[in-house]
């Protein structure tokens, strides 16, 4: 229920403050994942798409209609989610996936309008597996997320914990503490312990209330320090997975007793039990998906060069607030004909967030590049050819170029093979 | 059985932050004795109050003695009225370079580069208007029509000599009012500026000390560092040179109807403001005294990140000092020595605009972002 409220507060919130518009109304072009190009913003109708994240959100919230609400949670959120790289978040992922589960899983039999209205969906009890995948989901992205952050950058020179906070030493009382590489120590040295062990201590009975506490200080300390939107709050409310049930029932007791409702009607508790082979289904989709989420993370193995770097999969693994990364790119635009070369003002055809982004991430400047190939094809450039002239700094590293400037990009295809043309780090980054 | 070993791990792994955070404190006490530089409300009042607010004292009184040629000029047209205003124009262009990089707060709300300084100006339009008597500065289309490129042509190219031009204002009322009207909106445009600086907008900016976009910080360096690239780098040189098109256009330069020194003179000012805002003065809060605080510096060879803009802006400098004494000369004879100025200027937005502004972890939108 707080689930379906948090989405619906995103929506609201990204709607209230104009980004539909500036994210993917007014730029000329957007940045779709690899084979799923298909997806794409659809003009005014987008604001339609957020709506029905919107209704669904509720929906889901009241329990309302649950299953199809959630199943139109799950496809609206995801495919507004990958409508524009640039628009990236670990914790849309999450809530992708957290919605996918929630479309699977009995998650409206209890405290629903559905089960008022109608009693057979009512059930008291599920079974335990259904609430553990849900526990299992929050925990990968904590264990995750810290064996990310076990790394020589994150661990031995506190990057980029070093870079930002010194950026917040106005803060009223420990600003102060910032301006010291030692705190940066200290929070980065903390912030592996603590996702590394969090789920951990969550799920033992003991430890949970003060394991609790940790997640709400840790998640508003960073909502504090560092533009990272709902993702503190998803956490927040993510982690309640993990008290018990009874746990939950108090809490809704106390809600009704605060809005003035009689308590619950008492009655004999009913266990949803699935038929043998819905459960076998739902058991072995339940473990192909924590198999892939388990496996994706580290498909980056697959890849040679640091991930940092190439971001050869990067994305889709947890990895939140590792790098301090930026960059510049310029592109070069030349008539095969002529050979007259133009430079091209990126900001002609994106907005800042897109420029930002596709300056330190090549599988976007081999996409913009593509787009460039073409805008210039119709406006009669002959066999256009594309280079990129791009410079980045990771974590504290004074830039360096990024991208072979002799490679005609209109003529390198995208694929999940490695860049060839994303020029070395001459650096290491050792770790995980 | 659990619990101890992450008890264990939890001790060990604590014990190894400390001990390798201790190491590096030892080592690298560049913050923790720098501080007070890091001080941003400091470094906010410094700006204010020695940069800009001064800067735009200057501006203003030399648009001041602008307007009041140019009253003279058009009350009584001569040769001898002509070279005054014209010198007054020059001495205004050469102020405004100086401040031309504060395109933010008041600035910014009024877009005083778009009414300032685009050039190559419209003839077209300026024609059109003059003939029409009416015009509307505020319009789009209008931006290229007014400003110090519009003078630059009002006083210098809009007939063939000195005579010729003393005559077409004599023969024109329009022609008259249409310069006086252009001044007019500048000087106009300034003092609304000037006013808002001096008033409550120093107390707003000095105390939003935060990094986020919409910061003090965010507004300045990326003002700061928009300003070295487009304005300095593209439209001085860049696109005279060329570097954009293809094909060098001499034609683009600033104060084109002029020309002889004054376009190269123009330029370097530009740039010695750049640098002397960067640099700030010895012992007093600056963006280098604030870069270094930080301790940003190469981690490949350790050369100081500060340092290094420092000594980026003096090559820049002086390849910029080689296209004189005639910009307009230079592009067409040897545009190449302008794309190697281009290029070291080049080299100069990265060091801000990607090391620097990273260095200082300045937010460029307000969207949300989980780490890059």
């Amino acid at each position: 229920m707080a689930f379906g409220l948090l989405i619906l507060a995103s929506v609201v919130r990204f709607w209230a403050k104009g980004w539909i518009a500036e994210l993917y109304l007014q730029p000329r072009f957007f940045f779709p994942y690899y084979g799923l190009e298909f997806i794409r913003p659809l003009g005014p109708y987008t604001y339609g798409l957020f709506a029905v994240c919107g209704l669904c959100a509720l929906l889901v919230a009241l329990g309302w209609h649950y299953r199809l609400a959630a199943v139109g949670l799950f496809i609206s959120f995801t495919y507004i989610e990958l409508m524009d790289k640039s628009t990236y978040l670990n914790h849309y992922y999450f809530v992708s996936l957290a919605a996918l589960l929630l479309a699977v899983l009995p998650a409206g039999a209890y405290c629903s309008l559905d089960a008022r209205r109608r009693p057979a969906r009512w059930h008291s009890h599920v079974p335990r597996w259904t609430l553990d995948a849900l526990r299992l989901l929050v925990g990968i992205v904590y264990v995750y997320a810290g064996l990310a952050k076990l790394n020589s950058d994150w661990l031995l020179a506190a990057q980029p914990l070093r870079i930002w906070l010194p950026a917040k030493n106005d803060l009223p009382l420990v600003g102060f503490l910032f301006n010291y590489p030692a705190t940066a120590y200290v929070f980065s040295w903390f912030g592996a312990v603590y996702d590394l062990t969090v789920p951990f201590f969550l799920l033992n009975r003991h430890t949970r209330p003060y394991a609790y506490a940790a997640v709400v200080m840790f998640h508003v300390l960073t909502a504090i320090l560092f533009p990272i939107g709902m993702f503190p709050y998803v956490m927040i409310v993510a982690a309640l997975v993990f008290f018990p049930a009874e746990w939950h029932e108090r809490l809704l007791a106390r809600v009704r007793r605060l809005l003035r409702r009689p308590a619950a009607e008492v009655r004999p508790a009913r266990s949803l039990v699935y038929r043998p082979r819905v459960r076998l289904a739902l058991l072995t989709g339940l473990a192909l998906f924590f198999l892939t989420q388990l496996l994706v993370p580290f498909r980056y193995w697959l890849y040679p060069r640091e991930l940092f770097w190439t971001e050869e999969g990067y994305r889709f693994s947890w990895r939140v607030m590792l790098m301090e990364k930026m960059g510049q790119v310029e592109f070069k635009v030349v008539d095969s004909a002529t050979g007259r070369a133009r430079r091209v003002n990126n900001s002609d055809h994106l907005s800042v967030l897109q420029e930002k982004m596709m300056a330190t991430q090549p599988d976007m400047m081999l996409q913009f590049a593509h787009y460039l190939r073409d805008y210039y094809a119709r406006r009669g450039v002959q066999r256009p050819q594309v280079y990129a002239d791009a410079y980045v700094s990771l974590n504290g590293r004074l830039g360096k170029a990024y991208i072979d400037p002799t490679v005609d990009l209109a003529r390198q295809a995208e694929s999940f093979a490695p860049k060839p043309w994303i020029l070395p780090f001459d650096d290491e980054i050792t770790g995980l | 059985m659990k619990k101890s070993i992450l008890l264990f791990s939890l001790s060990v792994l604590l014990a190894a932050g400390g001990i390798s955070g201790c190491k590096d404190v030892l080592e690298e006490p560049v913050a923790s004795t720098g501080t007070s530089d890091l001080d941003r409300k400091a470094l906010l009042t410094q700006w204010a109050d020695t940069l800009v607010r001064p800067g735009y004292q200057r501006a203003g009184t030399k648009l001041t003695a602008l307007k009041s040629q140019t009253a003279t000029f058009t009350a009584a047209p001569t040769v001898a009225s002509l070279q005054a205003v014209r010198l007054a124009w020059r001495e205004a262009y050469v102020e405004w370079q100086k401040v031309e990089m504060f395109e933010f707060g008041p600035a910014a709300d009024v877009s005083l580069v778009n009414h300032f300084n685009i050039y190559p100006t419209d003839v077209a339009g300026i024609r059109q208007n003059i003939a029409s008597g009416s015009y509307n500065f505020e319009l789009a289309t209008a931006i290229p029509q007014q400003g110090f490129p519009a003078l630059d042509f009002l006083l210098n190219g809009v007939a063939a000599d000195d005579n010729a031009i003393v005559q077409s204002y004599l023969a024109s009322a329009n022609q008259r009012r249409y310069l006086t009207d252009v001044v007019g909106k500048m000087d106009q445009l300034m003092t609304g500026v000037q006013t808002q600086w001096n008033g409550a907008y120093r107390t707003t900016f000095i105390n939003n000390t935060g990094t986020n976009a919409g910061s003090s910080l965010s507004l300045l360096v990326n003002a700061f560092s928009r300003y070295y690239e487009h304005f300095l780098r593209t439209g001085k040189i860049g696109i005279p040179a060329g570097v954009m098109s293809g094909t060098a256009a001499p034609e683009k330069i600033e104060a084109y109807y002029h020309r002889g020194t004054l376009p190269v003179q123009l330029a370097q000012t530009a740039h010695a403001a750049v640098q002397t805002a960067f640099n700030g003065r010895s012992g007093q809060p600056s963006l280098k005294a604030y870069v270094t605080a930080l301790g940003a510096k190469d981690s490949r060879t350790g050369q100081s990140l500060a340092q290094l803009i420092t000594d980026q802006f003096v090559v820049s400098a002086a390849q910029l000092a080689t296209l004189g004494p005639d910009l307009y000369a230079t592009m067409q004879a040897r545009p190449a020595a302008a794309v190697q100025a281009y290029g070291e200027m080049q080299k100069a937005v990265r060091l801000i605009k990607v090391d620097m502004t990273s260095a200082m972890s300045v937010s460029v939108t307000y969207v949300d972002n989980d780490g890059d």
